[in-house]
């Protein structure tokens, strides 16, 4: 049974949308009841694999093979490694999370509970793809049904629902160019993302292809050419270049982010969720797995360019934040600011960099699904995510506002959270190298406490308009419990990151190793297949560290 | 050049198939006659089982391997076209299905109108076996035949009788340039036969001849610059004949396209090369660019259907074996979801009248189903995992990476994103858009099976491709000596040849 583990947390999201398929609209506990179940079994098979996950062996575990085409050397390949443990249980919490939060959804509920699990499904299947073909397969899967999601219970943003005349066909309906949805609309929202997502992606692709054929190995099996590959000189740099800037689009690094607060506006609470939390990872977590794996050397000379991208990310991004009057344009801006720090995490190539980039991958998916989840719900009490109207509902909502600012907390990175530990990781990490750049990010927090502590305010504090009122409080059980989880997760880690850190540093290690060729410094496993069969012989710890930050 | 035309009896069996489907046509003319109370859905099905014994019969062939060649080398029977004689029937059988609501609408002939899309399928039978430049011709002329009178089948409806007026002139001039270049070739190597050309020497007259053939089954296929017709064929044709013209011609120019090109020119395929690559370019940018404007479903997929057939040109000019097998399952992924896509529309079309996008509107609400499957069948047009349309493409890219066509390959990316856009603006229109009128849409048992068909089809060959791939791959054998430069690198734990 173990063995199948992947499979059931992959699988387990498509068959419930296979199943809502063939039932009605009308039966609504039905339809929830699938969506849950099924989010509950791939969320607890991610639990059990998150614990069952062996990092003193380190090396990619739970590995299922399973022939799909043998012409074009393709099979569908999964595996998880330090790195993808816990995303695919970060992924497991917000769709299960994500499931409860879009509970009272009205319209056409079961196509909406549909596309959410083949949304989540395929993210997850990204990160446990070990075969280049499936990676994209997924990745480029998950793109369509955002387009769904956003276009059919988005909402427009406020500029758009004042400019629109009543009748308002004119400018929201033309089969004409691009633009003639209106700027604001969530057609234009849902239509920017998925053009966005895919010319880069295609950009991500031939990446791939020219791996495929200048491997000369008719293979797409990532462990495959990362033995036997080797590319260099203008061909490397080409790849490595579409591959990263392929995928970085979705992560997104400063100029290719525009998509995503606009999409996050336009979304619905729970697709912001998976959006911001594990979809803008997928873009991390694909370099890391083909640049990182395939093409070390040329990562270990072209990253440290990405750092420099990192810093407009961090500034650009909380600049806005706090300029934006749109919570969910706050929310969307910090997590693409908030995606600089892993970018810097990722660019210095060190052990403990880039392992702080990985856990603050997973704390973010709980802190930004925190904030989107409760922005949701203040949005579909009070009907607006203006925040200068809003003001004082701490009153009504008290729960709400206390999770909020929990969530406001993780989101800064204070001490207690598991965010916390990822930003010192970052920051320590990443100093010897790019010291420039950690001023930025610690300046970056200040601007994070800023712009959320005035949105907490905004929202919550303050006085209250009459119209509000009559806004209720979340107080059943399905309401308080995908913020409870999220919160629970986030400060147990916060507090007990033992088995986080070393699961995510069995991931790290052999890949630094192999990219900076120096063994890793700490807790070396011996008998790990990864890190001995391509390393040299252990030198002394300082050394290692010596090696590392000299480089 | 001598054949007999003294046929033995291993001759007529490879012949059985068309054979045994001219008679079975025969059979259901004199029905038609015969019996004046026939309901056409009766004669449909009649023929949908000719067509069902044909099929069997070629799969049989298929299974025993049972191939040869006829008439002096102008009739061949290999397991290509056997590939493609089971598209061009499945294609016949799915068109049948389509047309049985849609018959209502002939004013007259609605017996002789199955018996017409039987004869094509016939004459494109005969074109996925030709292999000489004679046969090329008759056999060309035969299977266009039967559309001419097809495509302005509503006899009172002026755009149908436009539409059949330009494919007729268009055709026809298509069909004196074929005349024209076979002289020519004939003249300049005196040789008919395909396999027999591959020695001959460039001349001018050569050359000119093979691009003025080329310039004809360009004019079948809808490449640009010979796709002037397709837009207001596609309009106004009725829309199981559109469907049709849509596939069914495109596959069988396609068999023809490859023994020219891979077997009578081989030797010149860096010559070639150069004219497939720029007719692939400009069909996939200008089909898709165009189709942005569309506001008429059936225009949207002529100009779709333009840039499908410069994707599918990319395989051709890849030129290896691969290319070959990538060519074969494309086109099968793509009459499943194009077939499906007009089904679709048929069924819209029978309930509100009309095939513009904007009566599309808020589809979702009015028909979840039909708004899935048009969902899903758009989705593999545009190439999305995990549907069929993704695994062609995929296949078609690579076999062309391994020729080093970088910038074919680019072009076709990038167009992947361009056609996403229109496709997407279909599926807001179904999706996102509210409707205008929310009743709901009731579909025909027909129309209904062929949906099932092409999302079977579009679901499990994106999902598990292999035996499908496998099929393709083993009709193909006959060009396993087109073995590139980048090929031979293959080690042998994953051979191409399967």
């Amino acid at each position: 049974m173990a063995e199948y583990t992947l499979l059931i947390i992959l699988f387990a999201p498509f068959l419930g949308a296979l199943g809502l398929i063939f039932v009605s609209n009308r039966q609504v506990s039905l339809v929830r009841g699938i969506a849950a179940g099924s989010a509950f079994v791939s969320l607890a098979a991610s639990v059990y694999l998150f614990y069952a996950y062996d990092s003193v062996k380190g090396g990619y575990q739970f590995i299922q093979r399973i022939e799909w085409s043998r012409q074009l050397g393709i099979s569908l390949h999964l595996g998880v490694d330090g790195i993808g443990t816990p995303l695919v249980l970060a992924s497991g919490i917000l769709l299960f999370a994500g499931i409860f939060v879009s509970w009272h959804i009205k319209d056409r509920m079961k196509e909406f509970y549909i596309w959410i699990l083949i949304l989540a499904a395929a993210t997850i299947g990204v990160f446990m793809s070990l075969d280049l073909f499936f990676l994209y397969f997924f990745y480029e899967m998950s793109v369509i049904p955002m387009y769904l999601l956003l276009g059919m219970w988005g909402s427009h943003t406020k500029k758009y629902l004042e400019m629109t005349d009543p009748e308002g066909l004119k400018q929201r309906d033309s089969v004409g160019f691009i633009f003639n949805f209106g700027a604001n609309s969530k057609e234009y929202a849902a239509m920017k993302l998925v053009l966005f997502l895919s010319a880069f992606a295609v950009a991500a692709l031939m990446g791939i292809l020219l791996i495929y054929k200048f491997s000369g190995l008719n293979t797409f099996d990532i462990l495959i050419l990362r033995e036997k590959a080797h590319f260099s000189g203008p061909l490397a740099t080409l790849i490595w270049l579409l591959i990263f800037f392929g995928f970085a689009s979705i992560a997104p690094i400063w100029p290719l982010h525009s998509w995503s607060p606009v999409g996050h506006a336009a979304a619905p609470a729970a697709t912001s969720m998976l959006h911001a939390g594990v979809l803008m990872k997928l873009g991390h977590f694909s370099i890391i797995r083909v640049a990182f794996e395939i093409l070390p050397e040329t990562t270990r000379e072209l990253m440290p360019s990405a750092a420099v991208l990192c810093i407009f990310s961090i500034i650009y991004g909380g600049l806005v934040a706090y300029y934006a009057k749109d919570t969910k344009y706050v929310i969307g801006y910090s997590s693409s600011s908030h995606m600089g720090y892993v970018f810097l995490g990722m660019a210095a190539l060190d052990y403990i960099s880039l392992s702080g980039a990985v856990i603050y991958m997973f704390a973010h998916a709980m802190a930004t699904g925190m904030l989107f989840a409760m922005a949701g719900w203040v949005y579909d009490q009070t009907h607006t995510r203006d925040i200068p109207s809003l003001g004082g509902l701490s009153n009504r909502m008290p729960f709400i506002s206390a999770a909020f600012v929990i969530g406001c907390m993780a989101s800064i990175g204070m001490p207690g959270t598991v965010n916390f530990i990822a930003e010192v990781m970052i920051i320590v990490g990443s100093w010897n190298k790019y010291p420039f750049q950690v001023v930025v990010a610690v300046l970056g927090i200040v601007l994070t406490m800023a712009y959320l502590f005035k949105m907490m305010r905004g929202l919550f504090y303050g006085s209250m308009a009459e119209k509000y009122s009559h806004s209720h409080d979340a107080v059943a059980v399905v309401d308080r419990m995908p913020l409870l989880i999220m919160i629970t997760v986030s400060i147990s880690f916060g507090i007990f990151p033992g088995h986080l850190y070393s699961v995510v540093r069995s991931g790290v290690d052999p890949l630094i190793a192999r990219i900076t060729k120096v063994v890793p410094v700490a807790e070396l496993p011996m008998n790990s297949p990864q890190a001995s069969s391509h390393t040299m012989p252990v030198p002394v710890p300082g050394e290692a560290i010596a090696k590392v930050t000299s480089r | 050049m001598t054949f007999s035309l003294t046929l033995s009896a291993s001759d007529l069996l490879l012949l059985l198939p068309e054979l045994f489907l001219t008679l079975w046509l025969c059979v259901v003319l004199a029905v038609d006659f015969s019996f004046k109370r026939i309901v056409q859905e009766q004669l449909a099905y009649l023929t949908i089982l000719g067509v069902i014994i044909t099929l069997a019969c070629l799969a049989w062939f298929d299974m025993t391997g049972i191939t040869g060649t006829l008439f002096g080398k102008m009739f061949v029977v290999d397991r290509m076209a056997i590939f493609f004689k089971v598209m061009i029937l499945l294609a016949t059988i799915l068109v049948i299905l389509l047309s049985i609501d849609y018959v209502h609408r002939f004013s007259l002939f609605r017996g002789e109108y199955y018996f017409l899309v039987a004869m094509s399928a016939l004459g494109m039978m005969f074109m996925a076996s030709a292999n000489d430049l004679l046969s090329l011709f008759v056999t060309l002329e035969f299977a266009t035949f039967g559309f001419y009178v097809l495509v302005s089948y509503l006899r009172d409806d002026m755009a149908s009788n436009e539409a059949g007026l330009k494919f007729f002139i268009l055709g026809v001039f298509a069909a004196g340039l074929l005349a024209y270049g076979i002289s020519l070739v004939y003249g300049e190597t005196g040789k008919l036969v395909f396999s027999d050309m591959s020695g001959a020497n460039p001349t001018t007259g050569l050359v000119i001849g093979f691009l003025l053939i080329f310039a004809a089954l360009g004019f079948k296929i809808g490449a640009v610059p010979f796709h002037s017709w397709i837009p207001d064929t596609y309009h106004g044709a009725p829309t199981p004949v559109t469907a049709f013209l849509s596939i069914a011609p495109k596959v069988a120019a396609f068999a023809i396209l490859l023994r020219l090109f891979l077997v009578a020119l081989a030797t010149f395929k860096p010559a070639w090369a150069l004219l497939i690559v720029a007719a692939s370019i400009l069909s996939m940018t200008y089909g898709n660019i165009v189709a942005i404007a569309q506001r008429n479903i059936k225009r949207l997929l002529a100009y779709s259907g333009i840039a499908q057939v410069g994707n599918v040109l990319i395989g051709l000019a890849a030129g290896t074996k691969m290319g070959t097998d990538s060519i074969l399952f494309y086109l099968l992924t793509y009459l499943f979801a194009n077939l499906g896509a007009f089904a679709v529309i048929m069924a819209i079309s029978n309930s509100v009248g009309s095939d513009e996008i904007d009566d599309y509107r808020g589809l979702n609400r009015r028909s979840p189903f039909l708004a899935f499957a048009m969902l899903i069948f758009l989705l593999s047009l545009a190439g999305v995992p995990p549907l069929a349309g993704f695994i062609g493409k995929l296949y078609i890219f690579v076999a062309a990476i391994k020729e080093g066509l970088y910038i074919l390959i680019t072009v076709g990316l990038v167009n992947i994103v361009v056609s996403m856009y229109y496709y997407l603006i279909v599926v807001k229109k179904m999706y996102i858009n509210e409707p205008l009128d929310s009743s709901p849409i009731k579909t025909t048992g027909p129309l209904r099976a062929v949906i099932y068909v092409g999302l079977a089809g579009t679901l499990v060959i994106g999902i598990y491709p292999q035996p499908f791939l496998d099929w393709a791959v083993a009709a193909t054998l006959m060009f396993s000596n087109l073995i590139g430069p980048a090929a031979s690198l293959t080690p042998p734990v994953t051979p191409f040849g399967g």
